[in-house]
């Protein structure tokens, strides 16, 4: 049972060393992003009417500097990430339906697990940003109104799962809805480019960010994404025990 | 301070406590998460232990 | 299992489906339940709208909103109407009997989307001129009238496409039609979406003018190409188990 393949768990090993490595890369993605990075330039500045500059470290600057702007190194990398753990679920969604291996439904419910906690922690740090830059706690606008939908749907996921008895027959619904609800991930990615709005920027296409810009981004993109691969493996280790636990007092019992 | 330095750096202390607030948000929330994790983890694996263990003992002694 | 079924002649995929069909509507016809409750619902709705409109001032055009008004009344007209559909196949044990009989899975979709799709429209289309009536209270369309025809037709596809496998599931859960309202909405809320923005472009245009209208209805276009295909090839699985 223990050795078949759907059950497989990563060793202790690849866990920790990963954890390790999204710690530092996050870290790394830190420094770099409020040490080195250079502030956006954001509005001109007047005084008088006039548009006024002033030296700093021997560089003109004749534009407001944006340090809300910095939250692009963590709030993106989070938010792709549960784009991208949203979409690991529904692969297991489809796998489930098509092998009827209850271990693939655990790993889609797990997956929609982590997807939740990166998507809540997208809206709060997007909400904190959205009440500086706009003055406002939400708006509605575009990429907003789809992710928190994409919310909304994580949430009924489980809605949905808690309101079927039968395990066969909950497994098979989560796994259907979690297909049909995954249509909004590609919705609220591509939303900015159908319908532009002008606060979510379309930075990698607009071609406006340097190299070291870039740098602590990925850095951070990277980071994230091997945090949730080990939030993921320790969830699915954590259920893989419970299971074997009421295996062994059934054993016991009997 | 030079007014256009002011104006220049205006948004930046405004803005820090967010920024601030956020990334505060992220890493408690993800931290939390992880080590809330480890702990159960830790716990339900060595109950699987000791049942297993549990479970040598008595067949070794029927 | 396979032989057994093999050996019968097999009755052709359009037969199935009008036989689905024809049960729905004789079924429909009998006591017009459906229409009757989605009707009287989406009227009560209308009227409750009067609440909010009688406190707006008077330079307050409702035409701006009415497109999303429109659409609040029919998607929530159209979750009591899809609840109803299923919860009696269920009570009654006629899903079970359907699922007895050798109809291929898809079809049965295929016949319980239509059979929704023409009780969901029918009301849709009693409904209109009562809204003209209450709501617009003879405000003009400024837009042609027959372009409102798209939209319409687009949002019922999706509703009732989508609305059916939901409602499927959720006759099975504990809270039906809460359950039904969790999934329905915020899965549908981009066909809502384009759907709005079409309709009000009709009806109200605004700086842009007919400007939204093509892509909205391209989007809801795409949109239920991919759901009526999804809940298609999803919809086995669902009343299988």
């Amino acid at each position: 049972m223990t050795d078949k393949q759907s059950m497989r768990v990563s060793p202790n090993w690849l866990v920790f060393s990963l954890l390790g490595a999204s710690a530092v890369l996050l870290l790394v993605d830190f420094v770099l992003a409020f040490f080195v990075a250079p502030l956006q330039p954001g509005a001109q500045v007047y005084m008088n009417g006039q548009p006024v500059s002033a030296l700093i470290n021997g560089v003109a600057i004749s534009n407001q500097l944006l340090f809300s702007q910095k939250i692009f190194y963590f709030h993106v990398p989070i938010a792709i990430g549960s784009f991208l753990i949203f979409t690991f679920a529904m692969v297991y969604s489809v796998l489930f339906l098509l092998r009827r291996d209850k271990v693939y439904d655990t790993r889609a419910r797990i997956g929609m697990e982590v997807t939740l906690v990166l998507v809540l922690l997208t809206l709060i740090t997007g909400d904190l940003w959205t009440r500086h830059d706009w003055g406002a706690w939400w708006v509605w606008e575009p990429r907003l109104t789809t992710y928190f939908i994409l919310f909304l749907l994580v949430v009924s996921y489980f809605v949905l799962r808690g309101a079927v008895e039968d395990e066969e027959r909950k497994a098979t619904y989560a796994a259907v809805f979690g297909i049909v609800a995954w249509v909004d991930v590609p919705i609220s990615f591509v939303i900015t480019r159908l319908v532009p709005s002008g606060v979510h920027p379309v930075v990698l296409r607009s071609g406006g960010i340097e190299f070291i810009q870039l740098l602590p981004f990925l850095l951070g993109l990277v980071g994230m994404v091997c945090f949730s691969w080990v939030l993921y493996q320790l969830r699915l280790r954590e259920e893989f025990a419970r299971e074997r636990v009421e295996v062994l007092k059934t054993e016991l019992e009997g | 301070m030079d007014p256009v330095l002011q104006e220049i750096y205006k948004t930046v202390f405004s803005g820090a406590p967010y920024v601030l607030a956020a990334y505060i948000a992220i890493l408690v929330g993800l931290f939390a998460y992880v080590t809330f994790m480890l702990l159960r983890v830790t716990k339900l694996e060595k109950q699987v232990d000791l049942l297993q263990s549990t479970i040598e003992r008595r067949s070794a002694k029927s | 299992m396979e032989r057994a079924v093999s050996d019968r002649p097999k009755i052709s995929s359009w037969r199935q489906f009008s036989a689905i069909l024809r049960k729905d509507i004789v079924a429909e016809l009998r006591t017009f339940e459906m229409i009757t409750s989605m009707g009287l619902y989406i009227l009560l709705t209308l009227v409750v709208y009067y609440l909010a409109i009688s406190q707006a001032s008077g330079e307050f055009d409702v035409r701006e909103i009415s497109a999303g008004l429109l659409w609040l009344a029919f998607i929530f007209t159209s979750l009591l109407g899809l609840n109803r559909s299923l919860v009696h196949e269920k009570d009654q044990g006629v899903l079970e009997a359907i699922l007895l009989s050798p109809i291929d899975r898809p079809v049965l979709f295929a016949a319980k989307a239509v059979g929704n799709f023409i009780f969901i429209g029918i009301v849709e289309l009693l409904s209109l001129p009562l809204f003209y009536l209450f709501i617009l209270q003879g405000k003009p369309i400024e837009g042609p009238w027959y372009l409102l025809i798209p939209p319409l037709l687009l949002g019922t596809i999706g509703i009732a496409g989508v609305g059916t496998l939901l409602a499927t599931m959720s006759v099975n859960t504990k809270g039906r039609d809460v359950i039904l309202a969790v999934m329905f909405v915020p899965i549908m809320f981009p066909l809502l979406y384009a759907a709005v923005a079409a309709t009000s472009a009709v009806i109200a245009p605004g700086p842009e003018g007919m400007g939204p209208y093509l892509p909205a209805m391209a989007i809801a276009a795409v949109y239920d190409g991919i759901m009526l295909l999804g809940a298609y090839s999803l919809y086995e699985f669902i009343v299988c188990a």
